[in-house]
């Protein structure tokens, strides 16, 4: 009897440490993301009873997030999985710290929801680094009561760049507190107006910069023209963000993921709409960068990055897309959850405006170039300062081939 | 000095001059080595690059206009806030014998912006300065004034948040001044009437302004440090921006290195920076010291 029982218990002992895998999770902006990231490890691990998940501190936002993540790693402290901005995880994967995930990707990703747009928000040189789990595109939010007082309705609100010029002319002209558009001088929202063009910042190989090309200037001109013929002001990121909650503009191109913010603000004194970009270009051409955020393991332990893809697979699943969905307002980044409206199609009927940018999401989501090395970073704000210079008038085709010139010789490509 | 002495002495400092060791000097040392080289924050190694970190900061357009913007800041706010916070110490002190509760209610009002935190304070400024919304340019156009883009107009920001400087550090100023005024003996203005100086200006100019010597050289030496190390209106009011016009020094240390991730550039600009701090600060006590002390 004794002998038996013993080794029931040593056998019990050994089961259960080899059950007991714990992953450390870091995440970033609290704010957002807290409540959602509770939600969703109690979920894993109801499902996942032998792996138990901890959270680490979260960051407040995704650049200290990764800061804190490179510090860790140089400690050997760093957590098993992390979640990053979009923008960031190319950060980790230069310094060897981002695991490629090649191997646990299913055979055919696309039966699981990973299509080829939102696998290509984490693969770099033909592997695949990270997995979007929370995505946002460049939107266009309307302010309808200015849009009729100016003549226009929404009904035939303009889907093109000349016809939201005009309007936002006349929403400018009202009165001297109204103002008809406006974007932010900055490298993601340029990004976007060039994709809808059908051009792309950087050559397949990042070798060249090939944001001089015709979609190139024409996106910079958008710039010129919301200046000049649209009367955009140059009013800093937080003015504007304030002035369209508070019904002084018009039309605001701002990224989706402040659809949830700017509703609230606007409360009872109007009804927010969300209207998608103008695409320019064919189909086939135009990718839209895609903010928001990825997952990345990296532990290299073998047996800790099982667990890990167990993690990241789910996060990345419908059922807990659907959780990221309706806690946090941003586009999914599985295929099935958008297709199939049993996951979300209570919440699109109660949500039109999300439905708008989620389908922008999914038919053209790309990723969110970011330029490499150690300039990478840099270059995004020389970028921003050159497009102020076009909203004040500068020629947008010499700017741009001055741009282009600056940046190779920044990035080391000449 | 007996041994038994020594040793306690030796007890008493030892661990505090270890952790200035470990926490200050250590770390110190670590910033100047890197500033020679092209470290990138979590990199697994780094390249001497000798002084280039130095050249590209002097010699780069970016290098240049964030020296030239916190120089022009400092121009600004040094004098103005060294000025009307004397100005502001005269009145009060004048005003204290005959009304001093109101004295009292308008020294807090003055030293509440030292007290409060800044951030917190940026963001009160921000919705006051808003183009269209804030209260500052709502009263403008209604006196048929322009409103301007104060924070994100490119040949204005930098005015915008030397005022706001200046409102920060006046009301400190104020306080070292009003204790300085305290100081000075009644009977140095007493002997000054004797001698022929019965008039504001020359009591001013013979007994107040260099009996405050000492005082006005600690508040310039403190304002200069204060000046020269603007970040956090910065930070939180146009980060830097638009296109760099209110990029300084210390904005730009923290951009490179903690933005950009390149820790080598950004040590070299933090040892540019504590080397022209240290010595505009040995220069004002040298220059200025022996000729503000009368023993």
């Amino acid at each position: 009897m004794k002998p038996s029982l013993l080794a029931l218990g040593l056998a019990l002992a050994a089961g259960s440490a080899a059950a007991d895998t714990t992953l450390r999770v870091h995440y970033a902006i609290p704010t957002i993301w807290a409540d959602t990231q509770d939600a969703l490890a109690q979920a894993f691990m109801d499902a996942h009873p032998d792996i138990t998940v901890t959270l680490d501190g979260p960051a407040e936002g995704y650049a200290d997030g990764v800061q804190r993540l490179l510090r860790e790693s140089v400690a050997g402290t760093a957590p098993d999985v992390a979640w990053v901005g979009l923008n960031l995880w190319r950060v980790l994967e230069a310094r060897g710290l981002a695991q490629p995930l090649d191997e646990f990707l299913p055979e055919d990703p696309e039966s699981v929801g990973y299509t080829g747009a939102l696998l290509s928000l984490g693969a770099f040189d033909g592997h695949q680094y990270a997995l979007g789990t929370s995505a946002s595109t460049l939107v266009a939010y309307v302010n309808p009561d200015l849009v009729e007082r100016a003549g226009g309705s929404m009904e035939d609100f303009p889907t093109d760049y000349d016809g939201i010029i005009e309007l936002a002319a006349k929403i400018d002209a009202l009165d001297g507190t109204t103002e008809g558009v406006w974007v932010s001088p900055h490298d993601w929202r340029f990004q976007s107006f060039l994709g809808a063009h059908g051009g792309r910042p950087l050559n397949v190989d990042e070798t060249d910069v090939t944001f001089d090309s015709d979609a190139g200037v024409a996106a910079a001109s958008i710039y010129g023209r919301f200046a000049s013929e649209g009367g955009m002001s140059t009013m800093g990121e937080n003015d504007a963000r304030q002035a369209f909650p508070a019904g002084t503009l018009g039309i605001m191109f701002e990224s989706s993921s402040l659809m949830t913010r700017f509703a609230e603000g606007a409360g009872d004194r109007f009804d927010m709409v969300v209207k998608p970009m103008p695409i320019v270009a064919a189909d086939e051409d135009v990718y839209l960068p895609t903010g928001g955020s990825g997952i990345v393991m990296l532990t290299d332990d073998a047996e800790k990055q099982q667990a890990a893809w167990e993690y990241i697979a789910f996060v990345t699943s419908p059922e807990a897309q659907k959780i990221i969905v309706e806690t946090t307002g941003y586009a999914p980044t599985n295929a099935l959850v958008v297709e199939d409206e049993s996951y979300l199609g209570d919440f699109y009927a109660e949500n039109p405006n999300a439905r708008v940018a989620h389908e922008q999401v999914a038919r053209y989501a790309g990723p969110w170039y970011a330029y490499p090395g150690a300039e990478g970073v840099a270059v995004t704000d020389v970028i921003a300062a050159d497009l102020l210079n076009v909203v004040e008038g500068a020629d947008p085709r010499e700017t741009v081939e001055e741009l282009a010139d600056t940046t190779r010789g920044m990035l080391g490509f000449n | 000095m007996t041994l038994r002495e020594s040793l306690s002495s030796l007890l008493l400092t030892g661990p505090a001059a270890l952790a200035l060791v470990l926490f200050i000097f250590l770390p110190v040392t670590v910033v100047f080595v890197l500033a020679f080289t092209d470290y990138q924050i979590g990199a697994s190694g780094a390249g001497w690059v000798g002084l280039d970190n130095f050249a590209q900061l002097f010699g780069s357009r970016l290098g240049r206009n964030a020296i030239f913007n916190t120089l022009t800041y400092v121009a600004i706010v040094i004098p103005a806030s060294v000025g009307l916070g004397l100005l502001v110490a005269l009145g009060l002190h004048g005003l204290a014998g005959s009304l001093p509760r109101i004295t009292n209610a308008l020294k807090a009002v003055y030293f509440l912006p030292v007290a409060a935190t800044l951030v917190a304070m940026a963001v009160s400024w921000q919705m006051l300065l808003h183009p269209s919304l804030g209260l500052v340019n709502t009263w403008a156009s209604a006196l048929g004034w322009p409103a301007p883009l104060w924070l994100s107009d490119r040949d204005l920001v930098l005015y915008t948040l030397a005022v706001i400087g200046i409102w920060q550090t006046v009301g400190y100023n104020m306080v070292l001044f009003l204790a300085g005024l305290a100081a000075i003996q009644p009977s140095l203005y007493d002997a000054a009437e004797v001698d022929g100086a019965t008039g504001g200006w020359s009591r001013f100019w013979l007994v107040t302004w260099p009996m405050l010597g000492p005082t006005t050289l600690f508040v310039l030496v403190v304002t200069a440090a204060n000046a020269f190390r603007v970040f956090e209106t910065v930070a939180t009011l146009t980060k830097g921006g638009p296109a760099f016009a209110s990029d300084t020094i210390v904005y730009a240390l923290y951009r490179e290195g903690f933005v950009y991730f390149k820790a080598g550039y950004a040590s070299a600009i933090t040892v540019v920076f504590f080397l022209a701090l240290l010595l505009l600060t040995a220069l004002q006590v040298w220059v200025i010291e022996r000729r503000v002390h009368y023993r």
